[in-house]
């Protein structure tokens, strides 16, 4: 540890610290552009002047580090000379734009020229002038004049996320941000150059000329679109979500979001939106479909009892919510029915549940069928950047197709679809026979061997074993498909020594809130729900914020079940699939619109607060779960009060015992005509969910991925082409390009591709490439 | 008795002695008084030599009105007909002239110079609604008589 002075205050620091994040802790604000604290020091702005005593000049305060007795002095009157001067060059040729530019009133250049800037400028000449209002991607534009060169957006996208899309073109004064080859910019992360800008050269393209910060209501948030649940800062103005921020948490994160979470905010204004009650397809008002489905509610009771009513919890609900939920369904309607809308099987125990701290300190990180940059972006942020710290992290990717991508290079194990849960026990049989767990794991495994697409000794996977048992801090990242992996991953625990993290890159977004609020999430409770309602023992459905349709991995069962159930009733925001099943369909209220609280997939609980009012008719799940118990006659007494936080665990659930080591069974591999291709699913956050006009250039065109052999043999040339599939039980057409981390005979469609829907076939399924013809035909 | 004929002759006489001296008052309507050249009334909204509005919606009057009595919304100009001198205009500007003290900061704070106070100040409606003013009617400022 070191002392030093600053501005006459003492701090001690670690060995290391820049100057700048030293005087930070203390409080004391000194002037950045090209610092951040994740890019490290760059010192090209040189607005951070300092003076230390002792140097015979001014110093950048961050690029030197923090030495023993060390005296600084971050103002006076060498300091805001320099500073002065400093900014005098920097605005030579910056236009005099603030009125138009978007930046204004948020901007650090106004701000430190307010502050240390001299009234007027010396210079006569006239300024050079750049491109102005160029757009680099579908979301952000570029102003070249407005640049500073502090290089924030091209350092991040280069280093700090491994994809170089931005770089400096041009010499001296003439010097430009531009992206390479002057081709639009593409990553999934380009959003946040738009935070990182400290002017206004980098704009967002849907917040533009929307607002000024005084005229803004700011509300701290989450991400509702995948598991990691980032911390946004909600921007609205006039009752409408106009931006989202990436809100940082000192020491914790760094507050990137993925565009999908930055951009994906409009759901609640697309033309879909529900704002109007539906009676069996006609608009009612809110009162009579209230009164109506109370009505239904009270025969349904009277005539079947209280468990012929079932209640199906999806995607969006906030814990509180979920809560309600549950208590209405046990002590109103008195049913024990209550299911999470889920589209995969596995559950993973909470003892395993790891944090992202876990990912900082890993030195083994596991991929188990998911590529996390697909599923959850901002994890792959966080495993590159530890990547950055620790460049000897091992990266191993084992699923149906390769998982690694260049940003965080790794090994790539590819297998069967399905089998990854077998591999694993057969690879810790290898290092590991004689333990009891390991055995018992590999009881009914017989004589499975795996098959690899691209060779694999058997010493790779003896290496991988014992990797996965040695390793000082291990995390696996689970896609959640394969329920017997939870006890592979048991095992792996009971097995291991050090730390063994697993984190759920699986929906539901909330699902550990679910269960926090009471609700059983596991897949066998859905199943058993479709069951009973396919032999008629379910009269009334209440499907709240779920789509059984969209989520159930079988459609034809999901189908049946929502036909065989007397009246169903769906509380949403938007219409689900097929809504000629639904007989009630009721608008509601979703986030940014009610207060709640949302868990992640570390089981960490985030509160994200209201900012708008819900629009139309659309009102929470609590007004109407009140005005149904009113209609039954019952009180119902809403608590507000309930707080999902558990004292003695702050804001993770706490963890609780784990169950036993069950055993993998050997994995049955269909048979697989010529030609045929195994249809594997994977989540893509840009995909399913929310619709987004904003998104709407960046949804993939060609979301099915095949390898290049088959595309030829299947004649899909550049850059993709249709592909009509024919399954057991249906046929589909999927837009699909080539991948070359595909392997032969597999063709990966994400889930929930508006018409293309993956659950028609089925994951996993063998497919047969047909005409399209025979598939408008169906 | 002649006590009181004398009150009423002087009291007449006051009266018709006022008679012939200069007024206090004005005939208004039929005529207003002169006022100072910086008089602030109602506000307008200007347009340079080409007729491209001047206001580029940058929210500053907005910002400094001490009586939140502006509201401006922003947009991208319409490139096939120009209304703007730039790409930025205000799509939307509203004054409420009830809340509005005609202090003048919107004026002073103006970097395009395109609100200006007027010296019209014949404000009066039958409701509240008549009161805001729009971008419509600022644009097409009312000339005092």
């Amino acid at each position: 540890m070191i002392r030093l002075t600053i501005d006459d205050r003492e701090i001690t620091v670690p060995e290391g610290t820049m100057v700048v994040d030293a005087a930070q802790e203390l409080g004391i604000d000194v002037p950045i552009y090209c610092y951040h604290q994740a890019l490290g020091p760059l010192g090209a702005c040189r607005i951070c002047l300092v003076q230390v005593e002792k140097m015979p000049k001014l110093v950048t305060a961050c690029t030197t580090a923090v030495q023993e007795g060390m005296v600084v002095h971050t103002r006076g009157s060498a300091v805001d000379k320099g500073r002065q001067g400093v900014l005098e060059f920097l605005l030579i040729n910056h236009p005099l734009d603030c009125p138009v530019c978007d930046k204004g009133g948020e901007c650090f250049l106004q701000d430190y020229t307010f502050q240390y800037g001299s009234a007027a400028g010396r210079y006569d000449e006239p300024k050079i002038h750049k491109l102005k209002d160029a757009a680099i991607n579908e979301f952000i534009i570029i102003d070249q004049e407005r640049c500073v060169l502090c290089q924030r957006c091209v350092r991040f996208m280069g280093e700090y996320v491994g994809e170089e899309q931005l770089l400096l073109e041009g010499r001296g004064v003439e010097t430009v941000v531009s992206t390479v080859s002057h081709q639009p910019m593409d990553s999934q992360f380009s959003g946040n150059v738009i935070d990182l800008c400290p002017v206004g050269a980098l704009l967002s393209i849907p917040y533009r000329y929307k607002a000024r910060p005084w005229n803004l209501e700011r509300a701290e948030s989450v991400c509702p679109h995948c598991p990691v649940a980032c911390t946004t800062s909600v921007t609205s103005r006039e009752g409408h979500v106009i931006r989202v921020e990436g809100r940082p948490i000192p020491g914790h994160d760094w507050g990137w979001l993925c565009d999908r979470g930055r951009f994906g905010y409009d759901f609640g204004y697309v033309e879909d939106r529900l704002l109007n009650a539906w009676l069996d397809g006609e608009i009612t008002s809110a009162a009579e479909s209230t009164r109506t489905i109370g009505s239904w509610l009270n025969d349904t009771l009277e005539q079947h009892g209280g468990d012929s009513v079932a209640f199906l919890v999806g995607g969006q609900q906030t814990m509180e919510e979920a809560y309600q939920i549950r208590r209405f369904a046990d002590e109103v309607v008195g049913t024990s029915k209550v299911a999470v809308s889920r589209s995969v099987k596995g559950y993973l125990p909470l003892g395993l549940n790891g944090t992202f701290e876990d990912l900082d300190r890993a030195d083994t990180i596991v991929y188990l069928g998911q590529d996390p940059y697909d599923a959850v972006p901002v994890v792959h942020l966080k495993v590159r950047d530890r990547y950055r710290d620790n460049p000897g992290l091992k990266v191993i990717g084992i699923g149906a197709y390769d998982l690694t991508r260049s940003t965080v290079p790794g090994d790539a194990f590819v297998l069967e679809p399905g089998e990854e849960a077998a591999f694993l026990a057969y690879t810790l049989a290898k290092v590991a026979a004689s333990n009891p767990i390991i055995a018992r794991l590999g009881e009914e495994l017989g004589d499975f061997s795996p098959t690899f697409k691209g060779a694999k000794s058997e010493q790779e996977v003896e290496t991988l074993g014992r990797q996965l048992l040695e390793s000082e801090h291990l995390v696996l990242l689970w896609d959640g498909k394969d329920p017997h992996m939870e006890s592979v991953l048991l095992a792996l625990r009971g097995l291991r020594e050090d730390v063994t993290a697993v984190l759920p890159t699986f929906g539901p977004a909330n699902w550990r809130g679910f269960e926090r609020a009471g609700i059983a999430v596991d897949y066998d409770r859905l199943e058993a729900f479709v069951e009973e309602a396919i032999q008629g023992k379910i009269h009334l459905l209440f499907s709240i914020g779920a789509d059984l349709l969209r989520d159930y991995p079988d459609r034809e069962r999901a189908k049946a079940a929502l036909a065989a159930i007397d009246r169903v009733v769906s509380v949403g925001l938007f219409f689900p699939e097929q809504r000629e099943l639904y007989h009630a369909v009721i608008p509601g209220a979703g986030w940014s619109e009610v207060d709640g609280t949302y868990t992640n997939m570390e089981g960490r609980m985030q509160v994200a607060k209201a900012t708008v009012q819900p629009p139309g008719q659309s009102r929470p799940v609590r007004t109407y779960l009140g005005s149904w118990a009113h209609a039954l006659k019952k009180s119902f007494v809403l608590e507000p009060e309930w707080d999902p936080f558990d004292h003695n665990a702050g804001d993770l659930i706490a963890k609780d015992a784990l169950p036993e080591v069950q055993s993998v069974p050997k994995p049955a591999r269909p048979a697989m005509k010529d030609g045929a291709l195994r249809l594997v699913g994977t989540a893509l956050v840009m995909e399913g969910g929310m619709p987004s006009e904003i998104l709407q250039p960046r949804i993939p065109k060609y979301p099915g991925r095949i390898s290049l052999a088959d595309a030829s043999r299947l004649g899909i040339g550049e850059p993709g082409g249709e592909l009509g599939l024919r399954g057991q039980q249906g046929m589909i057409s999927v837009m699909v390009a080539v991948d070359e981390r595909i392997p032969q005979g597999v063709l990966v469609l994400p889930y929930g591709v508006v018409g293309s829907p993956l659950n028609q076939l089925g994951d996993g399924a063998v497919v047969e490439a047909v005409s399209l013809e025979e598939v408008s035909l169906r | 008795m002649l006590e009181g004929v004398k009150a009423i002759g002087k009291a007449m006489g006051t009266t018709f002695k006022a008679l012939t001296e200069p007024r206090d008052t004005i005939a208004y309507p039929e005529k207003r008084r002169e006022y100072a050249p910086r008089f602030r009334g109602k506000h307008m909204l200007a347009r340079d030599e080409d007729g491209h509005e001047l206001c580029v919606g940058c929210g500053l009057c907005e910002a400094v009105c001490p009586a939140q009595a502006i509201r401006v919304v922003a947009a991208e100009a319409p490139t096939d007909k120009p209304v703007s001198w730039t790409n930025r205009y205000s799509v939307d500007y509203e004054v409420d002239l009830i809340r509005c003290i005609f202090c003048g900061m919107c004026e002073e704070a103006c970097p395009t110079n395109a609100v200006r106070l007027t010296p019209f100040n014949e404000l009066a409606a039958f409701n509240r609604l008549d009161m805001i003013a729009d971008k419509e009617e600022l644009l097409s400022p009312p000339v005092r008589r």
